[in-house]
């Protein structure tokens, strides 16, 4: 039975979901003309609503307890997890205005689909039971296959689509098999009944865990699976590649968090310390080849998955707070940098040259012709390296420091000489910005006004977690 | 504790042994004389007409789905119809107010439709 505390205490929740409806009827309302006036209205009516439900989820950071006859679990860790996703959001949106209006795509159905994904991803880190968390990847998915094929008439947009369609259905199929043999063996599929099975080794519930475990390697883009990121990454819409790669990310280890710490999976930490290891070193290694920026940050996303994963090996109160720092400053950095991708992409007029403008050799004297981007470009990258003073290096410093404190030692040496390797290709990129000459003529100045806000605010949140983490730590600390 | 999925085992082999000799077991018994009509492609008994990877309208998907759409908004209606008097007198607020929860999503999915033509073939 539900009642009105289940409302009250997920307000957020119902915003998200309200607000996608909302939009689909404004959409349908106000027809495509010269004015736009359904455009502005869905534009800043997703803004509002998205600060109003970060609003809301603040006061929330105290409450533990389970709701809607304990399907979702609202926890500190859950609460902390969704105000970055949503602040992930709304940068997405403020930064996806003016590359969609470029690319003639400026449509309802972008952020009314943004909105069911952002849904989908917060049902996901608050579920606590199986069955939600399949409902929630799969609004989640869905919702990404459509937005990584909405540039319809590009034809990697549509490859993309279809191939992250593909896979993702497919390994859905693992996640729900995985939980079929669970129930077939405990009987149910609430995380709160689970805790009696800490430690069966019994072959059907075993194979459920490591089935469910398989469709998590999956979304995360972890190594033995995560050969569809380059190519889902690099087709899909510039923005939407950047809300993909940090926030799916971060619903997807949210979520698996939540599973870790439920079902106890000690046994795995060998295997995962190997995974982390293996995604690392694929992720850095072919990061260096690459040539078309988009698919050097896909492949630098697989590196920094790794590093995530280094915080599953054991799952302690440190490793956790580790993880969380990691998600928060990952999901600036990697957001922020696909912000300027999209800034730098959006300036070429047609649409041959907005393909060719990501390419490395573009962005050759970037610093010359575009001072602001670049700099703020450059910034992104130093702290997706791990270089002080931005969030990104204390993220990698909690995550080797929690591993050091679980007796791995040898994971953290490994996994700092990896980031080592890291850096090249990142400076090779900072590089070609400030040290070569520009290849064609003056760019424009970009009229991106609100993408370059929005890299503002990631810069700024960079700064301010990297100089004063204690801000963020704050609130992280009480998870446990 | 292993032990108890042998019999599952047992039965994966005898499956996968069992289909492998039905294909052999027709490829090598069954009589094979093949004519032009056998050869040609099977229409429920019609005479083939052109090729069959022809286009279809995009409007025949959409109404497909369209269908599919309602068509689950029925199925979940109507055993909510037949177990509506079990929430008398108590909860009967709360399955109604469920129930238009759901019908009020399919709604606005209904006028976004309405509104961007999806209904009109031409």
């Amino acid at each position: 039975m539900i009642n009105k505390a289940d409302f009250i205490n997920n307000i957020p929740l119902l915003i998200i979901a309200a607000t996608s409806l909302l939009i689909l009827i404004i959409e349908a309302i106000f027809p495509h003309g010269k004015k736009k006036i359904g455009e502005k209205i869905i534009f800043y009516l997703s803004i509002v609503s998205l600060i109003v439900a970060i609003n809301y989820s603040f006061p929330q950071l105290t409450v533990n307890s389970l709701f809607f006859s304990s399907f979702l679990r609202l926890s500190t860790f859950s609460v902390v997890v969704n105000i970055t996703m949503l602040l992930g959001i709304l940068i997405t949106v403020l930064s996806s205005k003016e590359y969609l209006e470029k690319e003639g795509i400026n449509y309802g159905e972008y952020y009314s689909l943004l909105f069911i994904a952002t849904l989908g991803m917060m049902l996901m880190v608050m579920a606590y039971d199986l069955i939600i968390v399949f409902v929630g990847l799969e609004i989640m998915s869905i919702s990404f296959y459509v937005l990584a094929g909405f540039m319809r008439k590009r034809l990697e947009s549509n490859e993309s689509a279809l191939k992250y369609f593909l896979l993702g259905a497919f390994f859905t199929g693992f996640l729900l098999m995985g939980i079929a043999l669970i129930y077939g063996y405990t009987g149910s599929t609430s995380y709160s009944f689970f805790t009696n099975f800490k430690n069966q080794t019994e072959p059907t519930y075993f194979l459920g865990i490591v089935l469910i475990l398989i469709a998590f390697i999956f979304k995360t883009g972890s190594f033995p699976l995560q050969m569809w990121i380059p190519d889902v990454y690099q087709g899909a819409p510039t923005v939407v590649t950047g809300m993909m790669s940090s926030v799916g990310k971060t619903a997807a280890f949210g979520a698996l968090l939540v599973f870790f710490t439920t079902f106890g999976l000690e046994k795995f930490s060998m295997l995962i310390a190997i995974l982390a290891i293996l995604t690392m070193l694929y992720g850095n290694v072919v990061a260096l080849l690459q040539t078309n920026i988009k698919r050097l940050l896909a492949y630098s996303s697989i590196a920094h998955a790794g590093y995530i994963l280094i915080g599953f090996i054991l799952v302690t109160p440190s490793s956790t707070h580790a993880v969380v720092f990691y998600l928060v400053s990952y999901v600036l950095m990697q957001l922020g940098a696909f912000i300027v991708i999209g800034i730098v992409e959006a300036q070429a007029d047609t649409m041959e040259d907005r393909s060719l403008s990501n390419t490395l050799e573009s962005y050759k004297g970037l610093g010359k012709t575009n001072p602001g981007l670049a700099s703020i470009l450059s910034i992104f990258l130093f702290s997706l390296a791990g270089i002080p003073p931005f969030a990104g290096f204390w993220g990698k410093y909690y995550i080797f420091l929690s591993v050091i404190q679980n007796n791995f030692i040898w994971v953290a040496i490994v996994g700092i000489l990896l980031s080592l390797i890291g850096v090249y290709y990142y400076i090779k990129v900072i590089l070609f910005m400030w040290f070569y000459e520009p290849v064609t003529g003056t760019i424009q100045k970009s009229k991106s006004e609100f993408a370059f806000t929005a890299a503002v605010i990631s810069t700024i949140g960079l700064f301010l977690f990297g100089i004063y983490p204690d801000l963020l730590l704050r609130y992280i600390r009480a998870i446990f | 504790m292993l032990n108890n999925y042998i019999p599952i085992l047992i039965l994966m082999l005898f499956a996968i042994a069992f289909a492998i000799v039905c294909v052999f077991l027709s490829k090598f018994i069954g009589p094979k004389n093949p004519n032009p009509v056998k050869l040609s492609t099977y229409e429920s008994g019609m005479e083939p007409v052109g090729t069959a990877r022809q286009r279809f309208s995009v409007k025949y998907y959409m109404a497909a789905m369209l269908f599919i759409l309602f068509d689950i908004e029925i199925v979940f209606l109507y055993p909510w119809a037949v177990a509506y008097r079990k929430f008398i007198p108590n909860t009967v607020y709360y399955a109604l107010i469920e129930m238009s929860v759901f019908i009020a999503i399919l709604l606005v999915g209904y006028i976004y439709m309405i509104r961007k033509g999806a209904l009109n073939w031409d």
